[in-house]
Parts: structure tokens; sequence; C-alpha cells
């Protein structure tokens, strides 16, 4: 019981940080892939000895393309759905029915959140073919687009009614599916309007061969809305998939869809911006960086027919009394003291007023001044927005600019929504960053709204340890080493590091949701390279702990010259007359501030045990050795036996 | 840190200390007590059982005191609290025993000597921090013939600290003279001092003391290691010549939490419980009413699905529930011995994966809170080899990513390692890296170019582009309002940085921390007001805006920035409708009479409604795709299983009243939802529907009022009646 308590806890704390903006959508998403199967889409790509050549079809490419994201979503939106569309088919089937309302349109998967049957299937279905020749067979009629259009409204509507994004994706190689055919092209466009209405979005993932162009004039321009004045943040078109520059088709597709992937769910609009007294701009909010964890274990039902997650709900119970306590009579009270000091509703609202949200600039300093250390959680990531202030965009990127050229930073005030606490931040402009390999766009180019600790939230650290300098020929050793051992590009690049232990949580949740054989082994891209760093480094490493070893030598020597001196400086001077600074070793309660290599000193000359007993368990606890209950001999023993490990 | 502590304050209770001196309003004691107050709360809210407190009055008309009947010189000094542990009913007791007395006799020295007693009496030789407050006005002669060597010697002996607060005391330092001063008051001042200088102790004038209560104070803890073992380069267990240094990690930082309003709920038999907290009651809620609450612990109950039972729900047993997760929708149940299988073995470690450039790295990267990692204690190898790889850092302008494991079992993550160089003290700062599902493939629009619909690109002279009058101004303007060094010295100079981390203070935790001790101080008064100093960075320094007048006047110029009225947004101009991309006029498609929106289907309602009331050329077209939406709403409910339509029930009401709000016509759905609120209260529509109304609650999607901005300026609803309609 002790978790769930904790998570509740932590659902209190985190309740400011993750709500984002609400009305009375939910902040959820609906995706349906509609793929289209034709005799081209069918066709397998030319044979080719190179290995890591084209084998999929287009169509197959883009189940495949499904199949992962679906797999990802499971992951990243468990709370968001999915629906897959196959169009053009010979067979049409909605629902379990020959649903004839939406004819050569197959759904392949119903619109929800995927279930293990459903990532089964398409697994089956991309992996083995399974299915494939009743499935994947092209109708020899031509079909109507406007019918597909209006079935994925359909499931929209059915599945998804409040779902605050709503998307279609469509993934095809024919520019013009009715060409000539006026009557069809006008209900498409009524269809397309619907969807729009409707707060649905479409967005076409075209597929080119060779040279080949996709044309959107042709047709698809006139089903595609882009509403400048809604979204100020769309990107523009999706650029063609193909398969060529050492890119599969399937890759160029799953890069193409993952731009896109995740619906954009701004974490707040509409922000005044205050660049100074009487200058402000309109901005939007987005959580680009977002910690992703395994979703929480549940409780599962298992006497019914089929395994059914049992729904919690929270009774609230009065401790002196135990009765239940209805929400209204709920109020909330500060302890103190052991006791609750109460105020009104209306007090506690002033309390923590602060003033309504805003970000406001008080200052810039220069980047240097941003403290490597301050950091204490995740930034926001803004982006101008017209809807406030007109003007705003041209604005904030003559700022953006003017950051990225001086090297300087904006400090902040910030609050992101009415009643949350006030945070400074630091205005930290980003370049757009493109991933060299795949063409796609990893991190936009905008300004980051990046939290400073308060003098609060920074921590003492330990007493300060002893200081052994390095000297310049060690450090040199250590460069060889450094230089030798850069990561590709001189840079962090998360893509290249998924998380382990989610990875290892869902993809045994996977096997034992479908039943599939519970892999032994996990892959962890984290773990250094270690036979990489013994080839390339061993030796310097060598020769970097032969130089350590004789500088620690020379200190060594050094140090008892030095104490020998000192005991005979006490032997002349009275005690308090001079105390060097560069004395290693300090003496401090309890009588320890011997270093390692002293207490070896001790061991070899059997002296360790003249120490009292106060001595001993001084220098011991400082090391973390325990001490509880040990008699003295034991606990010279025990610190034999530390040093003889650790020293 | 958390060591024992006895504490003593002597009050001045004499009846001079009732007057008001130096244009204040409040008496000398009431303005003293402020600080005593301030600091016995701050015991009472740390709850901690070894923090002691004694408090002693002088001047009192009363005698009551252990040395009383052993020696002379003890009268007129009473002990109001024995030492001990403080609690907000002690406190309580204590206020009302701190008033001024009709009373001029009673030797302050003699009670410093009695508080010195106390606390060897009550803290013997063990260890703890004692001290002894005293607050005076100085007005009563001390009796010069005491020992001052003998009761200084006797401090340093039990070391006892001996804090001197007087009411305008004069102090050089502070900068605080009285003019006019008895000749009494002079003279012990001078006694105050020498006594204050012959035991190390300390002695301020009280209004130092007073305007220090607004600085917040940072709460001191403890030094968390999070680590301690081995940082390593490559692996030592399969290679002889892999790197390994001894090393301990600490938080360098970790959020301070605001302290957090607990639920609780009055206690029965006392107030009304079900009567909200207002009217009459607020009175007898104010403030400290330790009797009157109770805390509120959660009970939880497990439902599923079972289309048999009523409402399609029913409760079953936690016993009978297995542990599991879910997978997309589906269940997954794992057996209690199973139950570590989805977590990722690991073995507690720290090892660098690789180096990367110090330029290549952006900060806003960071996950969050930041450790600091020095070699072992008193391990003289560690701290060599670890200061070389943090001067090959620094040398390099590298920083170091590695991988850790705080303790076997816990889930592995990577952090970026820099180097920190001091005279006196080195150390590598690390910052958690995010992983590749913590990073969001969001796709923006470039800013400093334009894309447009046929993919040309454009550059320049476009409005969302800045022009280079602009860019200036933005230049001068961000240089003039630089903060790198506007804080000033001691010197009066601006060297300093403004706003530096150190100089920050949480604004809701001392907040929240002030006006909980107010409250529990003073309960009768109202929440005093947010002190300045948490407020200091909430706007950009006072002298610095004048300073850059001219810049923020020509960018203010140049940016050329016009506010959108309210309520035109999201709104359009009628000539601004949505089209494709190809410019299709898909109005005139709309139009023709084929097209056209008449009745709407249930299935598309929501676009066919839009489009109805979009299209429509008169009210009574209007009226109709509003009377045909209210229906659909109706039917969908009344359809419902259990809850399963309320979301498009929901949609569409959402749809119809954002309809109607934009179109200016409060009227028919005002009168549609109060129908709708009736029916859905009296079960007409297919059963139980009060979850729906909750549901339509939370949405707020009650009344349309007429406020101007949200609502419709001609509705006929005030915003409070739109709000009592939410109200069961």
């Amino acid at each position: 019981m002790a978790d769930r308590a904790d998570y509740e806890r932590k659902d209190e704390e985190e309740e400011e940080d993750e709500i984002g903006e609400h009305d009375y959508k939910a902040q959820k998403d609906a995706l349906i892939f509609a793929i289209h199967v034709s005799d081209s889409m069918l066709e397998a790509p030319p044979e080719s000895d190179d290995k890591k050549a084209d084998k999929d079809p287009a169509v197959y490419a883009a189940l495949k393309c499904a199949y992962l994201v679906m797999q990802q979503r499971i992951i990243s939106n468990p709370k968001d759905m999915m629906g897959i569309i196959l169009f053009g088919t010979e067979q049409t089937k909605y629902r379990d029915e020959q649903n004839l309302s939406y004819p050569h349109c197959y759904v392949y998967t119903d619109l929800d959140i995927p279930a293990s049957e459903d990532v089964k299937a398409l697994k089956s279905l991309v992996e083995e073919g399974e299915g494939a020749g009743e499935v994947l067979v092209p109708s020899g009629e031509r079909f109507n687009m406007s019918n597909m259009l209006f079935l994925a409204n359909h499931m929209f509507t059915t599945r998804a009614a409040n779902f605050g994004s709503k998307r279609l994706f469509i993934i095809t190689d024919d520019d013009n599916p009715h060409a000539d055919e006026k009557q069809i092209q006008d209900n498409t466009a009524i269809r397309a309007k619907d969807l729009y209405d409707l707060g649905a979005i479409i967005e076409l993932f075209p597929v080119t061969r060779g040279d080949s162009k996709f044309d959107f004039s042709k047709f698809y321009d006139d089903i595609i809305y882009r509403d400048a004045v809604v979204d100020e943040t769309y990107a523009g078109r999706v650029t063609s998939s193909k398969s060529g520059n050492g890119l599969t088709l399937l890759n160029s597709l799953v890069s193409n869809v993952n731009s896109r992937q995740t619906a954009k769910r701004s974490y707040f609009s509409n922000m005044p911006f205050e660049l100074g007294p009487g200058l402000t701009i309109s901005v939007k909010g987005y959580n680009i960086i977002q910690k992703q964890a395994p979703a929480r274990s549940c409780y599962v039902w298992l006497d019914g027919e089929k395994a059914q997650i049992a729904v919690g709900e929270t009774a609230r119970l009065a401790q002196d009394s135990a009765r239940t306590v209805e929400a209204n009579e709920v109020k909330k009270a500060y302890k103190f003291g052991g006791e609750y000091v109460f105020f009104s509703e209306e007090e506690q609202k002033s309390i923590k007023q602060f003033g309504g949200p805003i970000i406001r600039i008080i200052g810039f300093k220069d980047r240097p001044l941003l403290k490597f250390w301050a950091s204490i959680k995740k930034s926001i990531y803004i982006f101008p927005s017209e809807v406030g202030y007109v003007g705003s965009t041209r604005v904030f990127t003559a700022l953006w600019q003017k950051l990225l050229k001086s090297k300087k930073v904006g400090i902040a005030w910030h609050i992101a929504r009415t009643n949350g606490n006030p945070q400074l931040v630091a205005i930290i402009p980003s370049r757009e960053e493109v991933d060299e390999k795949s063409g796609a766009k990893s991190l936009p180019a905008g300004l980051w709204l990046y939290p400073l600790p308060y003098a609060d939230d920074i921590r003492e650290g330990p007493e300060k340890p002893t200081l052994v300098r390095t000297t310049d020929q060690l450090t040199d050793k250590m460069n060889m080493i450094v230089r030798q051992l850069q990561l590709p590009g001189a840079a962090y690049n998360p893509a290249k590091y998924p998380n382990p232990a989610l990875q290892w949580h869902y993809k045994i949740l996977q096997a034992l949701a479908l039943e599939e054989e519970v892999p032994d082994k996990p892959e962890d891209g984290t773990i250094p390279k270690y036979r990489a760093i013994h080839k390339r480094c061993g030796g310097y490493i060598q020769d970097w702990s032969r130089v350590a070893d004789d500088v620690l030598g020379q200190l060594q020597e050094q140090k008892a010259i030095k104490r020998e001196l000192e005991d005979n400086d006490t032997e002349e001077q009275p005690r308090t007359a001079k105390k060097s600074r560069t004395v290693v070793s300090r003496a401090s309660p309890g009588g320890s501030g011997l270093s390692n290599a002293e207490l070896k000193e001790k061991i070899q000359d059997d002296t360790l045990k003249k120490l009292t007993v106060a001595d001993l368990k001084g220098i011991m606890t400082e090391r973390g050795i325990d001490v509880k209950g040990l008699k003295k001999a034991d606990l010279v023993e025990r610190l034999e036996q530390w040093i003889d490990d650790n020293a | 840190m958390a060591d024992k502590e006895a504490t003593i304050y002597i009050v001045d209770l004499g009846s001079s200390m009732s007057d008001c001196h130096n244009g204040r309003l409040e008496s000398d004691l009431d303005w003293s007590m402020r600080y005593i107050w301030d600091r016995i709360s701050n015991t009472v809210a740390a709850s901690r059982k070894t923090w002691n407190v004694g408090v002693i009055g002088v001047r009192t008309e009363d005698t009551s005191n252990p040395l009383q009947d052993q020696e002379d010189g003890y009268d007129n000094i009473s002990v109001l609290q024995e030492l001990g542990p403080m609690n907000l009913e002690a406190m309580r007791a204590l206020q009302s025993r701190i008033k001024p007395n009709d009373c001029d006799a009673g030797d302050i020295v003699s009670a410093i000597v009695l508080a010195i007693e106390m606390i060897r009496r009550f803290t013997k030789k063990l260890k703890y921090h004692r001290k002894i407050v005293l607050v005076t006005d100085g007005m009563a002669p001390i009796d010069g013939s005491d020992d001052f060597d003998e009761i200084a010697a006797k401090m340093k002996d039990s070391e006892i600290q001996l804090v001197v607060l007087g009411v305008d005391f004069d102090d050089a330092e502070f900068g605080f003279k009285e003019e006019d001063k008895p000749s009494t008051k002079r003279e012990n001042e001078r006694l105050l001092k020498l006594l204050v200088d012959q035991c190390d102790g300390l002695y301020g004038t009280m209004a130092e003391a007073i305007s220090n209560l607004e600085i917040p104070r940072i709460k001191p803890v403890r030094p968390y290691k999070t680590y301690d073992g081995p940082l390593t380069l490559g692996d030592p267990n399969e290679h002889k010549d892999a790197m390994s240094i001894s090393v301990e990690r600490y938080f360098k930082t970790h959020k301070a939490t605001i302290p957090p309003a607990s639920r609780v709920v009055s206690k029965v038999g006392e107030g009304d419980p079900s009567k909200p907290s207002e009217g009459a009651n607020d009175e007898e809620m104010q403030g400290v009413e330790s009797t009157s609450f109770a805390g509120i612990t959660q009970a939880r109950t497990y439902k599923v699905n079972d289309p048999d039972a009523p409402g399609g729900k029913r409760d079953v047993e936690f016993e009978s529930l297995a542990k599991g997760y879910e997978y997309g929708r589906t269940a997954v149940h794992i057996s209690e011995s199973e139950y570590n299988i989805t977590k990722l073995e690991t073995t507690k470690s720290f090892s660098i994966v690789g180096f990367i450039h110090q330029e290549k790295y952006n900060p806003f990267l960071n996950m969050g809170e930041a450790g600091m990692t020095v070699a072992q204690r008193f391990n003289d190898a560690a701290a060599l080899k670890l200061s070389s790889l943090i001067h090959s850092l620094h040398e390099l302008e590298s920083y170091a990513i590695a991988r850790i494991v705080i303790k076997d079992g816990k889930e592995p993550a990577l952090v970026l390692l820099a180097p920190h160089i001091d005279v006196d003290f080195e150390c590598l700062y690390d910052v958690p890296l995010p992983f590749a599902e913590d990073v969001r493939n969001y796709a923006f629009p470039p800013l400093d170019k334009i894309i447009t619909v046929s993919g040309n690109t454009i550059t320049k002279d476009h409005r969302n582009l800045p022009s280079k009058e602009l860019s200036e101004a933005m230049d001068d303007y961000v240089d003039a309002m630089d903060i790198s060094s506007w804080e000033k010295d001691d010197d009066g100079d601006r060297t300093m940085e403004y706003a530096a981390v150190e100089d920050v203070f949480t604004p809701p935790l001392h907040r929240v921390n002030q006006v909980v001790r107010h409250r529990a101080i003073y309960p009768d008064q109202p929440v005093p007001p947010t002190p300045a100093v948490l407020l200091k960075y909430a706007n950009p320094p006072e002298d610095l805006v004048i300073k850059v007048k001219s810049e923020l006047e020509d960018l203010i110029d140049k940016a050329n920035v016009k506010k959108v009225p309210a309520k035109a947004k999201g709104r359009r101009d009628k000539g601004d409708k949505p089209k494709p991309i190809s410019g299709l006029d898909i109005d005139a498609l709309l139009s023709q009479p084929e097209n056209k929106r008449t009745k709407i289907n249930p299935d598309n309602s929501i676009p066919e409604f839009k489009q109805m009331v979009e299209y429509a050329e008169d009210e009574s077209v209007f009226e109709d795709a509003a009377k045909q939406m209210g229906g659909i709403i109706k039917s969908l409910i009344t359809k419902s299983f259990g809850d399963s339509g309320y979301d498009r029930a929901i949609e569409n009401l959402g749809e119809f009243r954002r309809a109607m709000t934009e179109n200016e016509v409060s009227g028919i759905y005002n009168s549609f939802i109060r129908d709708l609120k009736r029916r859905l209260l009296s079960g007409e529509l297919g059963g139980d529907r009060r979850e729906l109304w909750w549901q339509i609650k939370g949405a707020r999607l009650g009344l349309i009022d007429n406020n101007p901005v949200t609502g419709v300026e001609s509705s006929t609803v005030t915003p409070e009646e739109a709000a009592e309609f939410y109200k069961k």
C-alpha cells in the first residue's frame, strides 16, 4: 500500500507541472493511418545485390512504419488511439461487417488504444505476410477517396469524439487518384472540409520512386488545409519518401512520419512575453523535453472471462471518525507545530498570488554567467504566436538573432499558469539542428525557458575534501585519453541512447502480452564500449597510472618530511603559533583526519591500536565503515581489512 | 546540524516597554515581540523535540523563579516558560503572559544569571547549542555590583552565547543613534556592551533585528550522498588497465519543497460539516483552531466493467486483484513471483561513456537537478587522479558523459560531467541527460525565413521577419539592459552579477512560511502583504528601466506590435475563411443546392451543424440548426449505455455552445441547457445521468453569461447566475 500512497503524493506535486491547457476536450490524440493499396504500391523494388537495398514494396514499408509507430505509442502515449485503414482494396470491411457505405476501404485496425491482438495481427502481417493474400489485394474498380475520408470521419466521431487532436495520415504514391472525375473531386473536397470542421488534420506522406515528382496541386491541395491563423507552428509539407541515398523507403518513411508523429500539444498558449515595460508579444510553449517513464503498475481482475483492469476510486475519510467526507467539506490547512493553521478560501488564494501568467524579462546576461550546475528542471520551448499581439513573430526573431549573435541569455520572471508558482528562467536561444543522416530536424530553432534554481535549492556539499592537485605531466597523460574517446561529432545525441530500463520494461510486457518468448538479454546502449576503450586507450591509461603512482610517491615523501619538521616545530614553539595551510590532514573533532596512506603506515608499524576507540570510530564512520557494536580489537581488524581493500 | 538546542529568551516587561517611541505606532514590547515570536514560531514550525525554549520575564509584578529564595536580587523576575520543547499550545499559553507590567523594579543582569543557571541544569554536560537572548529597553537601573567577569566566565565555561537586543540602542554599524537618551539608558547600554564583549556575544539594536526578519532564512540541509564507489573508465573486472577512481557524489541542487497544504475536514459536532466555510462559520474558522480539524485519509475501492450490473460497473474485492501493467489497452498480469521480470537488472556503477566538446552541448537539454562528485575522503590517490581528469576536461574544453546506477537494481541514467576548479576546491558537476524517448520530435517552421505554400523561400521584407531597423533597435536594447554586473558591491559600485542564483529566494516557499507563522502568532490579523524581497525579481530593476528608456522607446517604435482585441481572438473576418491550400472555393461548392446541409446527419453532426450555421441565410435556418443539434444531443444521451455516449454528447454540446457564443445568440442555448440539466437530474433521459451533469459542469458548458469577453453581451444571464447554475 505504501507505494500507492507515494504515487498519490507525487500526483499532487506534479499536478501543476503536467496539466497542459485544457478546455472541455481531452488532451489526447487519435491517429489514423490510411494506406493506399494499389498495384504500384505493391510493386516490389528492383532486384539488387546490395544488402542495404530496399526489399519492401511501398505498402509493406507503410505497414511496417505503422507497426513501429504503434509500438512506440504504447510506450510514449499510452492513452492515445490509433487505427489503420487500407484503401483501394478489393475487400471491404468496417466493424466486422461488409459495410457498404465505405466500399473498397478495409479497416485493418479500428480506432482505439491498441490492444495486444492489434499489435499481434499487424506484426504477423508485416513479418510473415499472414493474410496478405486476402487483405492486400487492390480493387479492380476505382475506389472513391471521399468514402475513405467519410470513414475516417466516422471513426473519429464515434471513437474519439472529444479528443483534442485527431489526425489522418495518408500514405500513397498516386498524386492524382481522380483525374477527370469532377464529381468525385468535389465530393472529396466536401468530405475534407467536414474533417476540417470536425477538427481533424490531414497529413499526406507521398511516396515516390526514382526521379518522379509528387504533384500536390493535381489533387491533394484541394483537401489539405493550412490554417495560418490557427496553427502558426505548421512546419510545412512533408517531403516525399523514397529509397536512395543509403536510405530505404522504410527509413525514409519512418523518419518523415516520426517528425509528425507526436501531436503537437502546447503547454501554454497566448502567453504574454514582456521584453520591457510597454513591449509585450505573445508566445506558445511546448514540452519538447519530457521524462518518459514506464506506466505505473495497475490491478488486474482475473475472475472474469477476460483479464480486466480494475479502476480505482478514492473515497476520503476523516481521520477522527472514519466517516466518508464529501468533496465540498474538504478544506486546506497548513501543518504548523503538529497542528493545523487554517486560511479561508480567499486567503488561501491570495497567499500564493504572484500575478497572472507571464514571461517578463528583467535583464540580459552574458552566456558564461549561466553556471553549469544551475540546473533544476527541464526547459520549455517557446515559439512566437500572432494571436495575442500582431508583430510577435518579427520581434521574437529579432531577439533570437541578437541572443545568438552576442552570446547572451535573457533572465525572466515566469509564471506558467494562473496561480502557478513563479520561476526565474534563463532564456536561451537554439539553432536548428538537423540530423545529418536522415535530414530530419532534431531540434527546432527558437528560445528555451531554462529554469534557474533558487538559493533554497542549492545544497551544501560535503566538508571540503583533501585537495591533491594534479601535475602538468599527469594532466597531459589524461589529455591523451580524453582525446581518444570522443563521441561521434564530439556531441551528445540523445537519439543514440534509448532508455534501457524503459525499453526493457515494454519489451517484456510486449512478449507477455503477445504470448511470445521472453527475451533474456536486454539491449543497453548506455553501457560504455569497454572493449573499444581498452583497445584504444588501455596503453594510455597504464601510462597515466604509472605517472600518478610516481606523483603519489613524491607526495608521500614530502609529507613525511613536512611532518617531521612540524614535529620539531611543536617542540620549540607554542602550539598555536602557526598552522601551515598546506598540511593535508587536519585535526577535527573525533581525532581523525588521517589519510589512507597514513593509516597504512600505522598498520605496518602496528600502531593502529594505539588510537582511542573514539578516534577509530571517527576514522571509520568517515569512510562509511559500519562500527555498530564493535569492540576495539574488532574495530582495528575491520579498519585494517578496509585499508587493504581500498587503499 | 540537527543538534540539540537550548535557548532562553529574557523579555523586559517593565512599564516603560508599553510606550511607543521614535515614531512607531506599536509599543516597544509589541515591536520587540515581533522578533521573539518570529524566532519562537520558527522553533514551533520545525517541531523538533530537541529544540528547547525557555522564557523569562523581567520587571514583572510577580516573582517566580527557582533562585528567589536562595539569594537576594531575584525579585520581579518570573520564569514564564521552563526550558522545553515548544509547540503551538505552549506558544499560545505564553502569549497571554507576555504583557507589560506596572512595575519598574527587576534586574536584567540577575535574569541573565538565572538563565545561565537554568540552562546549566537542563543541559548538564551534554552537547547543546546554548543561547540567551535578552530583549530590553534598558530603562531600569542595572545593579553594577554584579561581577561581570564571573558571569562572562560562567557563560564561556558552559558555551552559552549571549545576544542582547536593545530597543533603540545606539549601533554605529547599523547606523542608529538615539538623541536625548536618558542617562540611565546610556549607562545601561555601556554596561551591557561591556558584558557582551567579555563573553564574545552579540550586541545589536532591535531595529536591525526586525529589519532582518523579512530576509528569508534558508533551511540548511545535510549534504546528501547519492553515490559512493568507483568512477571508472573501461571495465576493471574485464581489463586490468581500466581506470578506477574512488569518488563520492552529492546533490548540488535539489528542489526545496514548498510547504503543502493538507486536506482537512471540520471535526464532527463542531460547526456544521454540511456547510461550506462561509458566512457565520468563517469568523471562528479564522486562525488556529487546533481542535476543530481532522486530517483526511483515503480509502480506495476497485471497479470493473460488468454489462449485467447497474451502470455497467461493479465493485471487486481488492484481495481478488492481481498486479500487472497495461500494454496498450490490454491488461498484462504478472504473478507475484515474477514481479521483477520487467525490471532491468543493474549493478551499482559510475562509468564514463565518452567525451564531448563543451560548446556542442545545449544546457536546455538538462533533465533536472545537478550533482557534484568529489574524491573519496582521505584518499590522496583518488584525489590526485580525479584532479587530473578535472584539469584535463578543463584544458580540452570538454565534458564527460557517464552512465550511473546509484544502487544495485536502480535504472541507469546518463549524466554530463563538467570540471570545476577553485582555489582550494575541485569537483565534477553533473546534470542528467535526456534519453531518446525524452526528446519529442516536434517540427516547427524556421524563424529566419518564410517558406510559402508554393515552396518559395523569403528571407526579407516580410511582416514576420525583423527589418534591419528592428534588429538594430533590438541590438541596442539588449545591450543596454545588461545585468551581468548591475548589482552594487560593498563600495556601491556596479560590479556584481544581478539576480545571481545565491541571491534569489523561492517566493512561494517563504511566502507560505511567512503567512503560516504570522497566522499562528496573530490569529486575528489579516494575512500580511508579501515582503518586497520576494518580489524583487518580478520586474526589471527600476533604475535600469530608467537608464534604457530611450532604447526601449526606439524598440517599441520599430517593433510596431499591435494588441489583438480580446473579442477578436479566435474569430475571423468573413473574408478570411479557411481554405484548402489550392485556394479552392469550398464555400461556393457547399452553397450549391445539392451540397447544402439542411438535415444534420447525427453521424456527421459537428461539421454539418457548423456549416449549416455558417451558411445560414436567415434566422430560421439558424434556429433550425440549433433545434436539430439539441435533438441529436438528447438522443445521444438517451441511447448511451452507461457513460458510453457522454464524450460525444459533450463534444456536440461544446460545439453548440461555441457556435451560439460566436454568433452572439445566447437565448437558444441557455434555454436548451436549462432544460437539459432538469432532464438529466430527473432521470428523463434513459436513467441516472447525474454523472454526465458533473462532466458538463467540469467542462464549464453551462449558461452563456453577459461577460463581454467570454460570453455574449446581450445575454440576460449574469455571471453570478451562471455560477449559481453550476451549483446543484
